[in-house]
């Protein structure tokens, strides 16, 4: 294989569009602690397709919206030639 | 802090402040010669008693926490909001810091997972030393005080990942 691959999110982006919604706010819309959103928008945590879901509701957008899904690797590489050339 | 982490420090603490009265019990009443290399009746009457002791401990200790916590809590969102806090809002936002979601479930089972392999290396550290002509005094005595360290190293493991991330 040797492909990695990242989860991204645009949480932050969101909440600064929903009229600058708290951590807080989102959480219990969400129904998990507020610990658990810094995690999930700091990217040191990839939440359940279900908790996803709930992010995704409370912000009254279709998941693709919220969370990313990309290869890291094709990238680097991408990027090495791009360099090259 | 968050409740996590601080719920898991004073775990910790309270794991350490045992392990060490432990330690310094069985040291003194060894020395003193109320504890035989070759009776193990008066240090598993020790052991049970410590056991008793420590989930005494543990459970007076998680109180105070969670009293202390809310009450920190409490201040904290009333001085944020002033006067316009009332008491729904500080018992909503002290229930939504003690909700115990996927992640910390997850980092449950990660850190119970480092508790076990510890407890494993003590029971087998303990064999080693019987195996190697030890008396079974101190091959007991690793395998109570390996559960200390175990319980120490899980609190260790849940802030790791608390910190770290899963």
């Amino acid at each position: 294989m040797g492909q990695k691959f990242e989860i991204t999110n645009d949480i932050r982006k969101l909440r600064f569009f929903s009229d600058e919604m708290t951590q807080q706010q989102l959480a219990e819309k969400a129904g998990v602690s507020r610990q658990t959103i810094v995690a999930i928008e700091g990217g040191k945590y990839n939440p359940s397709l279900e908790l996803a879901f709930r992010i995704a509701h409370a912000f009254n957008v279709p998941i693709e919206d919220v969370f990313h899904y990309r290869v890291v690797e094709k990238k680097k590489k991408n990027n090495q030639k791009g360099e090259k050339s | 802090m968050a409740y996590q982490i601080s719920r898991t420090i004073t775990r910790i603490l309270s794991g350490a402040i045992l392990l060490i009265i432990y330690l310094v019990q069985v040291t003194n009443k060894y020395q003193a010669g109320l504890l035989a290399i070759d009776e193990l009746q008066s240090l598993a009457q020790m052991m049970l008693l410590f056991i008793g002791i420590g989930i005494g401990v543990t459970i007076g200790m998680e109180i105070v926490f969670h009293i202390l916590f809310s009450i920190g809590l409490a201040v904290k969102e009333s001085v944020k909001k002033g006067s316009s806090c009332n008491d729904e809002e500080i018992e909503k936002t002290i229930n939504q810091e003690f909700v115990e979601d996927e992640m910390a479930k997850l980092i449950d089972q990660k850190s119970l997972r480092v508790g076990y392999i510890t407890a494993g290396i003590g029971f087998i550290t303990s064999l080693v030393f019987l195996a190697l002509d030890y008396p079974v005094f101190i091959m007991v005595n690793i395998f109570f005080v390996s559960f200390f360290i175990a319980g120490m190293m899980e609190g260790f493991a849940r802030i790791f990942y608390y910190k770290r991330g899963v």
